[in-house]
Formats: C-alpha cells, structure tokens, sequence
C-alpha cells in the first residue's frame, strides 16, 4: 500500500465548510403492525470536516439507522437535519441522490461491489453516473487503486478478490467523488482481524487526508482509532467520549 | 458506463437466464410475427393473384365469382360490355369437368376452361385468357388446348401432343364421344388447386369438347378497364342490374366479410396471446433479476445513482433482451411461415398460388412497435420495483438476510 496524496484532491467538490453534518434532535419512529418503533430518539449531533467518530452501540440500537439518516437516505420522522447548511427534508429525491454521489461516500458490510464489473469499472461507476469524463475516470480510478493497494488488481473482477480487497475497493468507489463524508457501516463486519486492522488502517488515512468519517462499529478495536466514540442505546445517544 | 453498457453486463453477467430470455422472446416474436404476416396475407395474396392478367372488373350472375350461379347469354353480355367505352375488352369464361385418356391406367379427372374475347379497342386484343404459358403457345383454334404441368407430367404431353378428352358441361352423367385435342401449351392457372388438374382453350374449343352442349350461358366475364375500374364496374351495374360487377377490390372486400375473417380474427387473438406471453415472460425474467440485486440496487441508490438512472437500467435490459430476440424472431418467423403455409395450402379447394403468410412493410413495422411496447410493459413492473426501493430497509435487510 503506498501513501500518496489526497484522494479527494483531484475531484473538486462543493466550498468546504467546516461544519458537514448539523442534526438537532432527530428522531426516526418506523410503523410496525405491533404499533410504532423508535429507532433514533432526539440525536444531536454535529460532524465538522475532518472528523473521524465512530458509533458503537448493542445490536438494534439505532446505529445503522443513525448512519443512513446521516447519509440522507433515511428520512427522519423529527427534528432537523441539515447537510452543508441545506435541510435534507426539503430536498426532492434527485437532489439528495446528487447531493450523496458528490458529497457523501457509503462502505458497507457486504462491500455491494458488482459482480460483473471488473475493480476498476466499479470505481468508475460514481464517477460516471456523476458526468467525468472517460479520460479522467480512468486517471482517477487507477490513483484510488493505488491509493489502496490494488493497482494491480485493477482488472479482476471480485470474485477473484478477498474480502479484505473487496472491502478497499469499495472504499476507493466510496472516495471517488471526491466525498466530504464517509460513512462506514460495520467496515470490517466480515473480515478476519488482521485484514479487518488493514481496512482501519486504511480508514485511517482516509480520514487523515480530510475526509470526514463516521463508522458504525462493534469491534472495539476499530472504535478506538475514532477521536470521538458516541455510546446509543435505545435510539438515544448515551454517552460519547472525545479522545 | 451507460444505462445500456450497464444492462448488457447485467445479462452477460448471467449467460442462461439471458440465453433463455432472449429465445424466448424470438420463439414467441416468430409467431406474432407470423400472425402478422398472416392477419394480411391472404387479402395481399388474394389481389395479387386477381390482379394478375390485368382484368380488373368481375361480372358474375351471385354475389362472388365462382357462386355456382351462370350468367345467361353471356356472349351478347360480354358483347354489350365490351362497347361500354371505359371498356378495354371482356373474357367470357366456362368451366365443365372432363376426362383425359390415358394409354396406361385411368382416365385423369381435369377442369377444362374455356374463354372468349369480346373487344370493341384495339388495345383489348393484346390481352389474353386468365393462364399464363409456361412452354409452347396459347390455344387459338377449336380444336387446341392448353395444359397444365401436372397433366404434361402425368401423361408425358409435351407441346404438340394429341389427347383425347370427354367434356361435360352439364353434368357427370353425360355419356360424351370422345374428342382428339391437340395440346400447344404448357400453362399455369392462378386459381388451380392442389389436388386440380386444369386445361384450358377457347370457348369454340369447349363446345366441341362438350359435342355442342353448352348452352349460352358462362360462369364469369372478366373485364378491363381502360383505367378506372370503380367507374367500369359502376357502368356495368347500370347496363347490366340483373347481374353483379365488382371491381377485384370489392372482391378482396366481400371475401374478407366472409372467409377471410375467420384468419383475420384467429390471427388477432393468437397476436393478444403471443404478446401477454412475452410480456409475461420478460416480466418474470426481469423481476427475478432485479429481486436478486436488491442490495446491489440499494447500494448503487445510497452511493447517489438517482431513481431515474436505475429505472433506466432495468428498462433498457428489457430492451436488450427484447431487441436481440426480436431480432431473431424475423428469420425463424419467416422460416415458420413457410413451413405454415405449406402446410395450410393442403387444404382442400385453395389455389396454388394463394399464399396465407405474405409479407409487408406494415407488418415489419407493426411488429417493431409491438416488441417495442412489450418491452417497455414488461419493464414496468420491475421499474416500479426499483424506483420505489427503500434504500436504507433493503440495506439493513441484506446484511440481516
């Protein structure tokens, strides 16, 4: 893996803020036939550029709800969100979708890398949904495959990856755009413990070169790379530790 | 990569269900194709084949050509029409049935036709009785004929031969002398038969063959016009109301009020059937597809690709898999017309030359925008599917699943 420069650095993106993400007292209640759950109660939470928090939690305590609300694909029931000073509930659908291709990267559990796209077309992919050019996709896509080791893995498809390339690869799909924010549901959910400390790792540099990362975690030892860790339960935010 | 780059790598990513969709859609394109060509066939056959010889009015005593009934004194009929002045020249034509001698074996069953020229424009002499000569010469004396290639195959008849038939015009159970005819052609009958054997020659020739009984009376006068039949045919009804002219497109009409109409709706319903399965089958195809990259769908939705763009997607491999079947569907659906039309010109009592698959420019076209409408029909349900994903729930579902 070598260290180069800023991924984000040749994708220009919209006038950085320092303040990304101002949620204030979200809530997220789903109906169930059984009658109403709340998933997220009253969150407060603001994320600046540059922050790397990581959110840890029991299972069904809200976490990956929190997350998605974060990444403006859950809706919340309550309480204002703002996303670069603009309220997410009054976006229309294709706004949001434009507003998450160049501002905020996804990494998930199960990576949702496509099977029938090689590591270099699945990096490309935001980026031509997102209007580059061919040339430049290209350019950017072999950078951020290097950027996470995987120059020469660039052709294969990921059926012929490991879970630990697979996992980068959707990081360098994530960072493509250019993100402001990066959001990481259970990153290393389904890696061993030495490629799941290379991912952090990489989630580290990520975060170094100004990208603002929030990851939803179990693993401790991935929790306590964070500078801040925000302790839920019960949809609620019950403590958080600045480090 | 575009919403068509997208979609032939999500087909290709699963080489049977593709293969199996796009045969599907060819097997079912051929035979709504083929209803197609068939919804028309036989009307476009049918006036090609009136159209045929150029006469383009026909005088008959029912409501069609060859009801059976006779129109009496049909020489002065044919005689009055030709001096209408849209009139180009008349064909009085007589059918009895005959037998023809052979050396060896049965006596071989014929129709024997026979046709008079009346014509008052000398343009109207150029023109011939409704065969056309494929060796040898027309017949113009009482005692020529012309035969069919099945008879000159049958009884090694060649032009020049002599045959000896037995003519009735009447009725089967005339006991008739024989008569020697000399055969100077080799021709083709546009409304002969399969199983029909036919000879033609002039109407003096026929009367011999009957030994003088055939009254005055004919089975059609075919007319030219010297341009507009419409107008002849009216002039006719005028001259003439006791008997029926129909110009060759009012015939196509009246039959297709009659038997035509049996194909017609046989081929609309087969086409709704043929359609509803494709569609069917696309949707089922498409749905699984899609069902089987929810996460993947989610995933590409959280990742900022819009609604618009993922419907795209799911549209355009219907239509891929619709485009590349469809195309297959032309050659078989012309190979499976063939083989229909073969098979349905067994039947008894249609003419050789009568095809039931013909085709037209119209029915490529119609076909081209019912698989285009298939694809888009079969599309919307997985569109909708998609466009309404819940990201995040399918995302949550997919790492619980």
């Amino acid at each position: 893996m070598k260290s180069v420069h800023s991924p984000q650095a040749s994708v220009p993106s919209s006038p950085t803020t320092s303040l990304i993400v101002d949620a204030k007292n979200v809530s997220r209640v789903f109906s169930m036939p059984a009658g109403p759950v709340t998933a997220v109660r009253d969150v407060t939470l603001q994320i600046n550029s540059g922050d790397h928090i990581a959110v840890r939690g029991p299972s069904g305590c809200g976490k990956s709800t929190l997350l998605h609300m974060l990444g403006c694909v859950e809706p919340q029931t309550s309480g204002t969100l703002l996303f670069d000073g603009q309220d997410i509930s009054r976006l229309s659908d294709a706004r949001r979708s434009l507003l998450r291709l160049k501002q905020i990267g996804f990494v998930f559990q199960r990576f949702f890398l496509l099977p029938m796209l090689t590591a270099r077309e699945n990096v490309e992919l935001p980026m031509s949904e997102a209007g580059v050019s061919k040339q430049a996709r290209q350019t950017r896509a072999a950078e951020l495959l290097e950027y996470v080791g995987l120059a020469a893995r660039a052709d294969h498809r990921p059926s012929q990856l490991s879970g630990g390339e697979m996992q980068r690869v959707a990081i360098a799909r994530a960072l493509a755009n250019g993100p402001r924010l990066l959001l990481a549901d259970e990153p290393t959910g389904e890696l061993d413990e030495a490629t799941g400390a290379q991912i952090a790792a990489l989630l580290d540099r990520v975060n170094q070169a100004g990208t603002a990362l929030v990851i939803v975690t179990h693993d401790p030892a991935l929790a306590d790379r964070a500078e801040r860790v925000l302790m839920m339960r019960d949809g609620q935010i019950e403590s958080e530790r600045v480090r | 990569m575009n919403a068509i780059g997208f979609a032939w790598r999500s087909l290709v990513r699963q080489p049977a269900r593709a293969a199996l969709g796009i045969l599907g859609v060819a097997a079912v394109g051929a035979l709504l194709f083929d209803m197609l060509l068939l919804s028309r066939g036989l009307i476009v056959s049918m006036q090609d084949l009136l159209d045929r010889g150029g006469w383009d009015v026909r005088v008959s005593a029912g409501e069609l050509p060859g009801s059976g009934l006779r129109i009496s004194d049909a020489v002065d009929t044919a005689e009055a029409i030709s001096r209408l002045p849209s009139v180009q020249a008349a064909l009085v034509m007589r059918a009895a049935t005959a037998r023809i001698d052979r050396a060896s074996g049965q006596p071989l069953r014929a129709s024997f036709q026979g046709a008079t020229m009346r014509s008052a424009d000398p343009a109207g002499s150029r023109l011939r009785a409704p065969w056309t000569i494929l060796r040898g010469r027309d017949a113009e004396g009482a005692d020529e004929v012309v035969v069919d290639e099945k008879i000159a195959s049958e009884s090694r008849l060649e032009p020049g031969s002599e045959i000896t038939m037995r003519a009735s015009c009447v009725g089967d159970l005339e006991a008739l002398p024989a008569t020697r005819l000399k055969v100077v052609g080799i021709a083709e009958f546009p409304f002969q038969t399969t199983n029909e054997t036919t000879t033609g020659g002039t109407l003096d020739a026929l009367k011999a063959a009957c030994g003088g009984n055939v009254g005055t009376e004919a089975d059609l006068i075919l007319v030219t016009s010297t341009g507009d039949a419409d107008e002849t045919a009216a002039a006719i009804r005028t001259l003439l109301p006791e008997i029926r002219a129909a110009t060759n497109t009012e015939v196509v009409g009246r039959l297709q009020q009659t038997g035509f109409t049996y194909f017609r709706q046989i081929s609309s319903v087969l086409t709704t059937v043929t359609v509803s399965f494709a569609v069917l089958l696309i949707t089922v195809l498409l749905t699984v597809s899609v069902n089987q990259r929810l996460g993947e769908i989610a995933a590409l939705r959280a990742l900022g690709f819009s609604r618009v763009r993922v419907v795209k997607d799911v549209l355009s491999e219907s239509a891929l898999i619709v485009g590349i079947g469809g195309l297959l569907s032309l050659p078989l659906g012309l190979l499976l017309a063939s083989g229909l039309d073969r098979i349905l010109k067994g039947m008894p009592g249609i003419p050789v030359a009568l095809h039931f698959f013909v085709f037209e420019a119209q029915a490529l076209a119609i076909h081209i925008a019912l698989l285009m409408a298939t694809a888009i029909i079969a599309a919307l349900y997985p569109m909708r599917i998609v466009s309404t994903l819940p990201i995040a729930a399918t995302l949550r579902d997919e790492v619980i699943g």
